[in-house]
């Protein structure tokens, strides 16, 4: 008789899964732009293999090419063989920072200090959110807003529980480290959002970043970073933790998941069949979803919901190529920014003959959106467009009140 | 030498790029066989077609083996530097150069991938019909010089019957058409094109193509059908390839591959110890829906209860689910495996199985059976472990009897996958001396030092400097 099919019982080897079949070359946005193998998931992971096993010796060639990985993890959904490329990688990232093989750009490594202290992080950009309030164009990447200076969304969460005491689904909310420092109008957005269609939103003390950013460097902390949340969002009694950035979301889930459901807050809505926004019927608005890597293929989401994109009231397609990176790739674009420019030229290049008056790329993640709003500003597109997170195209605004076609308890 | 090498590549190609360093060779060891490495001396990608003309014009100075690569997803070991030497990697000849759709032909050069072709030509209505697993990734570059095919070849015919014209770069760096957009011979007396389609590299370096193409067939039904044992399948597969609806595909998967399947998170609920078959029909719409009750018919009479059928998009995807994800999760049980090509007349079909399955328990390797029913062509992969010493070994003596038993019937080496360098030791058990010379001296019309792809096809043709 055959033996069973499974697994062969020999401890596995930490990169085997790999068949070299190449189905991750078509899907890679670094293989793309340059056509080199050692470019490709299947390259890089020839190259660690072979140096782990003592083949290869310590090249800087190794260390340019593992550098110039994106992190999209655009290859793990492509791999037939379910290698887990993201999970291989951040590890193999974080050695080559251990081990002085690669440094981070200092201005990330500063970062990666500040985001562990949020109140800190918080005052510190008090400026930056003012000159975004006051319309200043002070950086490429910064979209414009209107966050709040000072007040948190914490306490923002707390005042619409108590003017509007939804009954429905209670969600911890995480708030993140940049999305409040920098873009907290989008928070605020998210929890009316919620609270309009009866969510319970309660906002954990003592929750932080989510680690995200030292899984994008591979700076030492993001166990620290985890355990903290652990500790906030762990011993409650919630029916779903939601996040409205799809790379903060993936990482927390990798913390709390499988004890607790980390959800994206738009698939969380999806669910819920979220209120309708109404716009005027010759509204020639037209919205272009582009959707963030680390919802497709870090959480595995088949798409933002149709449910969610209709309930925006705006006519909307998908933008090309959507599933691929646009080049943000956490901290891409600053640590590599001359691939990342050229990985968005291709991505943005349709919105200057794209239909529509006005035109908006809507998107789920704080950081797309800035790569997505520096295509005006560096010259890619040339016609005018906004950005936005989906969750504000489906906004009520500060006057809203809980349709009372609600599911009540 | 690797510096003087390297000098000489940069010259050759001053706007494309030269890689040498050990780590920049480490990714073009292996094409899709991964447990096979040959490392390069160096890689080279030309940025155009006319740099990759340049390049050819200075290689034969060079003095080493030349090998031509395009996305390396080949499952023979062909675009894999065995005698070392200088791979020349397709990547950044990607232009689809023109659509003509009133003539129904298209352009292309040689590292354009399926999927990128297969997008492009959707909004007008046609489609290039060779479609190898590798689609996502593979390059017509690849396609041409395998002569590859794929699930609806059965009733579409393989890459040579799509090959309108074929540009190629001899050694010399003479630059010739074999065909054009119109077909045929085009500037030559005899067709040579036919020397190019399959020739893994062997003959030149291929920049651009000419293809054929079709119009979108307008109705598709997907049929899946599961039976309980070889003998039915066969009868089932039997009246398909004789039946008046004409399928475009016939795909099978054994019990085995149904295990795999079902024990794997991309489990559809196939009937253990069942044997599945696929079957798809397409053309114009009326002519099609009428034929779906016969194919349902036939497919129950042959011995099946379990008879699922479909025109909608998702649930046919549905029913290709098993099919398609067979392949990689070959992968999740095993990195390493050989998968055999064989081409076996269709009533040879139960006992060249059989003769899988006694070989492979026997040595205690598994072997799980995904292919192209229709066309009998056979692809038997066989798991191993290649870190396992002799395990290797037993998979090559198995793959040599059934190759044995395989000719013995009347069947072939190969149907699409190419000989390369995996199946060169079976060259001899298909072909006598006198055939082997004369298939030898093609090769060696167009470069007699055997300087392209040595040691693919024919086991000693080495490059001799």
């Amino acid at each position: 008789m055959a033996p069973p099919l499974q697994s062969s019982g020999s401890p596995p080897n930490y990169f085997s899964n790999c068949t070299h079949c190449g189905f991750c070359l078509a899907v890679c946005p670094t293989y793309k732009l340059t056509g080199d193998e050692n470019n490709s998931p299947r390259g890089r992971l020839r190259l660690w293999s072979e140096e782990a096993a003592g083949r290869l010796p310590q090249d800087e060639w190794t260390d340019f090419y593992t550098a110039e990985c994106v992190g999209c993890l655009a290859c793990e959904t492509a791999c037939p063989a379910t290698v887990p490329y993201g999970e291989i990688f951040e590890r193999i990232r974080h050695e080559h920072v251990a081990s002085h093989r690669f440094t981070p750009k200092l201005q990330l490594r500063l970062a990666a200090v500040a985001v562990a202290h949020p109140a800190l992080f918080n005052l510190a950009l008090l400026p930056a959110r003012l000159l975004r309030r006051v319309g200043l164009k002070v950086h490429r990447f910064l979209f414009p807003g209107s966050p709040p200076l000072l007040k948190s969304t914490a306490a923002y969460a707390d005042e619409l529980m108590l003017r509007h005491r939804p009954t429905g689904p209670r969600v911890a909310f995480l708030t993140g480290c940049l999305m409040e420092a920098m873009f907290r109008e989008i928070n605020f957005a998210t929890v009316r959002v919620l609270i309009e269609n009866n969510v319970q939103v309660i906002i954990p003390e003592g929750q932080g970043c989510c680690g995200a950013f030292q899984e994008h460097t591979g700076l030492d902390g993001v166990e620290t970073l985890r355990e903290r949340n652990r500790r906030a969002f762990g011993p409650l009694e919630v029916d779903a933790i939601v996040s409205n950035s799809s790379g903060c979301g993936y990482a927390l889930g990798k913390t709390l998941q499988p004890d607790k459901p980390v959800r994206d807050v738009l698939g969380f809505l999806g669910e819920l069949g979220p209120v309708r926004r109404q716009r005027a019927c010759d509204d020639g608005t037209r919205v272009y979803v582009d959707l963030p890597c680390h919802l497709v293929h870090g959480q595995k989401a088949a798409s933002i919901p149709a449910k969610v994109l209709d309930a925006t009231g705006y006519r909307w397609e998908l933008a090309p190529k959507a599933k691929d990176c646009c080049g943000s790739g956490g901290v891409y674009n600053i640590q590599k920014p001359e691939n990342a420019q050229q990985i968005l030229a291709e991505k943005s290049a349709f919105l200057n003959e794209a239909e529509g008056a006005p035109v908006i790329l809507g998107t789920s993640n704080h950081v797309c959106m800035m790569q997505w709003h520096s295509a005006g500003a560096t010259g890619l597109v040339t016609r005018p467009y906004e950005v936005s997170h989906i969750i504000q195209l489906l906004d009520p605004g500060e006057k809203f009140s809980i349709p009372s076609t609600s599911p009540q308890p | 030498m690797k510096s003087s090498l390297e000098h000489q590549l940069k010259a050759l190609l001053p706007r494309g790029r030269v890689l040498i360093s050990a780590a920049q060779l480490a990714g073009y060891g292996a094409d899709g066989l991964g447990y096979k490495n040959h490392l390069p001396d160096a890689v080279v990608i030309p940025a155009d077609a006319q740099e990759l003309a340049g390049f050819m014009k200075g290689a034969k100075a060079l003095e080493v083996p030349v090998v031509m690569r395009g996305a390396g997803t080949s499952l023979s070991g062909g675009p894999v530097a065995v005698q070392g030497g200088v791979i020349v990697h397709t990547s950044a000849l990607k232009k689809i150069r023109e659509i003509n759709t009133e003539g129904f032909w298209c352009e292309v050069e040689c590292g354009v991938t399926l999927n990128d072709l297969d997008a492009t030509l959707k909004p007008h209505g046609v489609f290039y019909p060779p479609d190898p697993s590798s689609g996502p990734v593979c390059t017509l570059g690849g396609n041409v010089a395998s002569n590859a095919g794929g699930a609806h070849c059965f009733r579409y015919g393989v890459t040579s019957n799509y090959v309108l014209g074929v540009e190629a770069v001899m050694l010399d760096g003479s630059v010739h058409c074999f065909g054009g957009p119109a077909g045929g011979r085009g500037p030559w007396r005899e067709d040579w094109k036919r020397f190019m389609i399959g020739s893994e590299g062997t003959l030149a370096a291929f920049t651009r193509f000419w293809l054929r193409l079709l119009p979108l067939p307008e109705k598709v039904w997907t049929f899946r059908a599961t039976y309980p044992d070889l003998k039915t399948t066969e009868a089932a597969i039997h009246a398909l390839v004789a039946h008046s609806s004409y399928p475009a595909a016939i795909e099978m998967l054994d019990p085995r591959g149904v295990a795999m399947v079902e024990s794997s998170q991309m489990a559809c609920g196939l009937p253990e110890g069942s044997f599945m078959l696929l079957v798809e029909i397409d053309g114009p719409e009326a002519l099609v829906n009428a034929r779906v009750p016969s194919v349902v018919e036939l497919l129950r009479r042959a011995g099946s209860n379990d008879v699922m059928f479909s025109d909608e998009e998702a649930l046919r995807q549905k029913l290709w689910k098993a099919r398609k994800a067979a392949g990689g999760l070959l992968g999740q049980l095993s990195p390493a495996y050989v998968v055999q090509d064989a081409v076996i007349p269709k009533r040879a079909l139960a006992e060249v199985l059989q003769l899988v399955y006694d070989e492979a328990d026997a040595a205690n390797i598994r072997a799980v059976n995904v292919f192209h029913a229709g066309d009998g062509n056979l692809h038997p992969n066989f798991l191993f472990d290649s870190r396992v010493p002799g395990e290797l070994e037993k998979v090559e003596l198995i793959s040599k009897r059934l190759m044995q038993r395989v000719i013995e019937v009347g069947g072939t080496l190969s149907g699409e996958h190419g000989i390369g360098d995996d199946k060169s030791a079976y060259m001899p058990l298909v072909f006598g001396p006198d055939s082997m010379r004369l298939q030898l001296s093609v090769p060696a019309a167009f470069n007699p030092a055997h300087q392209m792809n040595p040691l693919k096809v024919f086991e000693n043709r080495h490059f001799i400097t």
